[in-house]
């Protein structure tokens, strides 16, 4: 105890007088490693013999495979093998995410094209070759003879089931949901105001600067197969890979190792993972497939991509009656494993009613199949969409009813005693800080006094406008909440196991994988406050299905909740059993001591022992403890953590924009946002959350749309023309953490991991609007759109 | 993303390299700060027999401050020297600015002028600033040197009239009058994009009129172009906002822009008038000793 007093009073609460470790700025611990290159991501793992995979991809978006022609490409010098989707007929069983939702129709996930293809970018061919050059000069020399079948690009066209993408589902409509209650009618027909109409969200891509990639190696003597993979969910891939390949979990062994970015896009099971690992068993070799960004654009899931129909009834003082949604959403050519084609679209409906008292609310949506890629997670997933389309009600009722849009907020929130609020959606709100972070933001950028100065800067010609907007969502879900019910997978329970080696060394491993975001220093901050050790004594490991016997991954808000409270309960064990046994060493009763910075000490005594003295005893030294100690008291513990329900988080954004009208292009002059994560782990850590998903909400908003033309070609092929926010486009920006009242999940966290980019478009679109007098309907918002909305 | 393959050749010497291009028979590219030609490459795009890699050949790594008032530029400079070279904001300084809007750091150290105007894009800076300059461009071939004035050199979007055993190797831009104005506007979605458009004016005030008027636009046509029109709409009288309406109405008349994902015909001409109003303000600002009111 180095920093307290000597002569500190015998009854002094030591609990209190423990330095914090939970919600210190703790400096990130993978940085050092990530920083200077010596992370180790999937492309830089190399081993003796490994072949290299190239795919021949699909040109067409809808069309019968007639014939395939792989002569060429066999003939290339130094190609191993070409492989089309008959080659893997007996060896994979496709997997296909099932799901209780009504009207749900699931698809299979398939290695490669079989018969027909459904998108360009769909993987027709794979050429393994010495190397990913030769492969990719093989794979041009592949003929393919397509018959074009009709295209319909366009979802709100393919719900009339005119062409099917899939013939077994007999449909093209995968999803049908509606969600309600009260009496929607009435709450209209009383309405002092109506407002809405149609909006849109065109298709995004999460684009991680690390790209998908995966390495796989089969040993053959043992019959296992180990697969390196650039994923967020390796225990998910475990799992489906030993289904897909009839190999029992303890013969597949999934490893993440360092994944630079996913932002969901790396949560699903992918065709190029289950063609790495065929090859590598037919051929008894390694096999590495890196994808390029051309691939990535057209190969990995995508998102956002609804048409949104939503109006609103409010009465003369702006209360909200009723919502009302009819949403589409186009789900590309695939129901996604293992989320399904529901998790965007449904998202959307769920979210709609916001952190607003919404006495009545009706609303569908569909999820449709189209010749597209597939719609995937994309951090936030359905709530951008549902939070640009409710915060623009906001405003334009707020408009319609003459009230300043802050004021009608706040008279729209859930109010502090009304949690927890159960939404039109079914979705419960805890007592969360609606109204603290409205405060919070409103007073950092000086609400009033910026829109007195918004009018003068109007009157000297400027095209200036506010935008605030407020979002609820819901993070760290347990077992009680399924993304779609009977959804093949758990995402509501998460495991720790945390030991002390006979070294005195204390290694923590989670199901968890992390994919930049700080999860190895912030479950070390939550190990070493509740076991009473330092951060840089705690060794996280995770990413690893060697590790746990289950773990679905890093997704959804989920792991600082999930797997913080997994580590809590099972640091709580691991302190109680060392407690116990170095009492037993040091001869006094277990509740005369303490361990803080992993020295065990009797307080106002200068009796003391290391972790190190107190693991080797227990281990090494024979005869010293009795046997049933080392028999009934581990100094380790697997203890698993479901939060049931889940629990609710929010924020609320700022932004000040201003449009040339000249370019109609459009500047962020200022930017706040102000969330509540509950009880903050690493203050650094949330900030960067916040800043990141707010940088991607700034491309959502302003830059990015990957764009098909009606015959589902992809127009947006590099990223020339998928315009990502940049350092320049991304405002300086103010972001502020309110805890109003931690919630009673065990652990106090809440989720925080995608919160920016929900807030960020609905806010720069509400100030766009305002700096224009117009309304905006669709993001992205262009200078394009913009010159052509302005009466151009 | 993988080029196809290629057989590689360093040339040392301007001699070299045209002996090289000319031994391949059409199908060697050169390759210099490989900024455009790699990215072609690896979308298989080209599929060029030879790359000639022209990034020894010291000799082109130049800028000369010459004795009229002008400059002589290697084709190999990088976009970096230009945009910090004195002897460009001194004599130039419109090229200074422009050089700022040329991509980021990492491509501006590898870039050069060279490729930028050979590879031609309608939408770069380089092939604007010598069309608005009047450079002189030498180009080397089996039969020896040739001049090309640069409103001969460009033939389309992404063409040149390069023969391809030819190299490109100087710049020659003639003096500006001293003092001068000028201005410099573009538009880009993101920072260091190539430009939706751009307007670049270069003026005098002689006895309060414009004179010696410049002025060149470029992402409204093929190739970059200066728009006599407008030139002649600001001649011989003080700028005004009626001259100044006149020749953003000249430039919007005269041009023929690509449509294409990030803009419309339509925007665009719209967009290049008003950045050539900006433009012309600019440089009558700066001509007239008023330049605190120029951006
Ligand atoms: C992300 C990105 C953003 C960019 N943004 C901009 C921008 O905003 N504005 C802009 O102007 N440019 C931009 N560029 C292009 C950049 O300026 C390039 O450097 C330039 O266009 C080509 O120069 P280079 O030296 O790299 O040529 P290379 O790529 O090596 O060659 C380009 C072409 O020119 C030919 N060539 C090169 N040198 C000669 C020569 N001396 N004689 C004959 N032929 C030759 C080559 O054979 C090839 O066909 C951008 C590039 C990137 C990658």
């Amino acid at each position: 105890m180095d920093n307290l007093p000597e002569d500190l009073p015998a009854d002094l609460n030591l609990m209190e007088m423990r330095p914090k470790i939970i919600g210190a700025r703790v400096q990130r611990v993978e940085d050092p490693r990530l920083l200077t290159g010596t992370g180790q991501y999937t492309a830089d793992i190399k081993l003796p013999n490994m072949a290299h995979l190239a795919f021949r991809r699909s040109e067409m978006a809808h069309a019968t495979i007639d014939n395939i022609d792989v002569s060429a490409a066999l003939a290339v010098p130094g190609v191993i093998a070409v492989y089309t989707a008959e080659d893997f007929y007996g060896q994979i069983t496709p997997p296909r995410a099932e799901s209780k939702t009504e009207g749900f129709h699931s698809t299979p996930i398939l290695p490669l094209a079989d018969g027909k293809v459904r998108h360009v970018g769909e993987v027709v061919v794979a050429v393994v070759a010495e190397s990913r050059y030769i492969a990719e000069d093989a794979a041009e020399h592949i003929e393919i003879d397509f018959t074009p079948l009709p295209v319909i690009a366009d979802p709100r066209e393919a719900v009339k089931n005119e062409v099917l993408l899939h013939d077994d589902a007999g449909t093209n409509v995968l999803v049908d949901r509606t969600f309600g209650r009260g009496e929607v009618d009435d709450a209209f027909s009383q309405a002092a105001h109506i407002v809405g109409g149609d909006f849109r969200t065109t298709r995004k891509t999460a684009s991680p600067i690390e790209a998908r990639a995966a390495v796989c190696e089969w040993d053959r003597g043992r019959r296992t197969l180990t697969l390196w993979s650039a994923t967020q969910v390796p225990g998910v891939i475990r799992d489906t890979i030993g289904d897909v390949f009839g190999l029992s979990g303890s013969h597949v062994r999934v490893i993440a190792p360092d994944v630079g970015g996913g932002f969901g896009c790396k949560t699903c099971l992918y065709p190029e993972e289950m063609v790495a690992c065929a090859a590598a068993i037919k051929l008894g070799q390694p096999v590495k497939w890196v994808s390029d960004r051309m691939e990535d654009l057209v190969g990995t899931n995508q998102a956002f991509d609804e048409y949104v129909h939503a109006e609103l009834a409010v009465d003369a003082e702006g209360h909200i009656l009723g919502l009302r949604a009819d949403v589409v959403g186009d789900s590309g050519a695939y129901s996604i494993y293992p989320w399904t084609a529901a998790l965007e679209p449904v998202q959307v409906i769920s979210f709609l009613p916001g952190p607003y008292r919404m006495p009545a609310y009706a609303a569908r949506t569909r999820a449709v199949a189209t010749p597209k890629t597939p719609l995937g997670a994309y951090r936030g997933i359905g709530r951008p969409t549902a939070t640009f389309v409710m915060e623009r009600l906001v405003d334009l009722a707020a408009r319609a009813a003459g009230i300043d849009p802050v004021e009608m907020r706040r008279r729209n929130l859930v109010q502090p005693h009304e949690f927890p609020y159960r939404t039109g959606s079914g979705l419960v709100w805890d007592r969360v800080g609606f109204i603290e972070s409205l405060d919070a933001v409103t007073d950092s950028i000086g609400y009033d006094d910026l829109r007195a100065e918004q009018l003068k800067m109007r009157e000297a010609g400027r095209k200036v406008g506010l935008g605030v907007v407020c979002y609820a969502e819901l993070g760290g879900i347990g077992s009680r909440i399924a993304v779609a019910p009977g959804m093949p997978i758990n995402t509501g329970v998460e495991t720790a196991n945390i030991r002390i080696d006979a070294t005195g060394a204390i290694t923590a491993n989670f199901g968890t994988a992390s994919n930049g975001q700080g999860l190895e220093t912030t479950l070390a901050q939550v190990v070493a406050e509740e076991l009473g050790c330092r951060v840089e004594d705690v060794e996280i490991r995770h990413g690893d299905t060697s590790l746990m016997a289950h773990g679905s991954g890093s997704y959804a808000s989920r792991s600082a909740v999930l797997a913080g409270g997994a580590a809590t309960v099972s640091a709580r064990e691991v302190r109680a059993n060392v407690l116990k046994v170095a009492a037993m060493i040091m001869e006094v009763a277990e509740s005369d001591i303490d361990m803080v910075g992993s020295r065990i000490y009797v307080p106002g005594t200068d009796r003391e022992m290391t972790l190190k003295q107190v693991a080797h005893t227990y281990y090494q030294e024979m005869g010293r403890l009795p046997k049933e100690v080392r028999e009934e008291v581990p100094l380790e513990s697997t203890r698993s953590f479901d939060p049931y329900l889940g629990t609710a988080a929010c924020a609320s954004h700022a932004a000040l924009v201003e449009v040339d009208p000249v370019t109609w292009g459009v500047k962020i002059l200022k930017y706040a946002a102000a969330e509540d994560c509950g009880r903050i782990i690493n203050p650094d850590v949330a900030d960067g959350q916040m800043r990141g998903g707010i940088a991607q909400g700034v491309g959502v908003a302003l830059l990015e749309e990957i764009i098909h033309d009606e015959d589902g070609q992809i127009l947006t092929a590099s990223l020339v023309d998928y315009v990502l926010p940049s350092a320049v486009e991304v405002p300086i920006m103010d972001v502020m953490h309110v805890e109003s009242e931690n919630p009673d999940n065990g652990t106090g966290f809440r989720g925080l991991g995608e919160g920016g980019i929900i807030g960020a478009p609905a806010a720069i679109a509400n100030a766009i609007a305002d700096a224009l007098d117009i309304d905006i309907r669709e993001i992205p918002i262009t200078p394009e759109k913009l010159f052509r909305q302005t009466g151009n | 993303m993988k080029p196809p393959p290629f057989t590689y050749v360093a040339a040392t010497s301007v001699a070299e390299a045209v002996a090289a291009l000319a031994a391949h028979d059409g199908e060697a590219k050169v390759i210099a700060g490989g900024q455009s030609l790699v990215p072609m490459l690896n979308f298989r795009l080209l599929a060029p027999a030879a790359l000639v890699d022209i990034n020894g050949i010291r000799e082109l790594d130049f800028v000369d401050a010459t004795a009229d008032g002008g400059l002589r530029i290697g084709a190999l400079t990088r976009h970096y020297t230009l945009l910090t070279s004195p002897d460009v904001a001194e004599r130039f300084p419109v090229l200074g600015e422009a050089m700022r809007h040329v991509a980021h750091l990492a491509i501006r150290n590898r870039g050069t002028i060279g490729g930028s105007l050979s590879h031609a894009d309608p939408a770069a800076e380089l092939p604007m600033m010598v069309t608005l300059l009047d450079a002189t461009l030498t180009v080397a071939g089996p039969g020896g040197e040739r001049q090309l004035a640069a409103a001969d050199f460009f033939d389309g979007a992404l063409t040149t009239v390069l023969a391809e055993d030819e190299l490109l190797t100087t710049i020659t831009l003639p003096p500006l009058p001293q003092p001068h104005g000028w201005g410099f506007h573009e538009f880009a979605q993101r920072a260091g994009d190539f430009a939706l458009a751009a307007a670049a004016v270069v003026l005098t005030a002689d006895d309060g009129a414009a004179a010696n008027v410049r002025l060149a636009v470029m992402g409204v046509d093929e190739n970059p172009s200066r728009i006599a029109a407008a030139e002649a709409a600001l001649v011989g009288q003080p700028v005004s906002d009626d001259t100044i309406a006149a020749a953003a109405a000249a430039v919007r008349e005269a041009v023929d822009p690509p449509e294409d994902l990030h803009g419309s015909a339509t925007y665009r001409r719209h967009l290049v008038g008003g950045l050539v109003e900006r433009a012309i303000r600019d440089a009558w600002a700066r001509a007239t000793g008023n330049a605190g009111g120029a951006a």
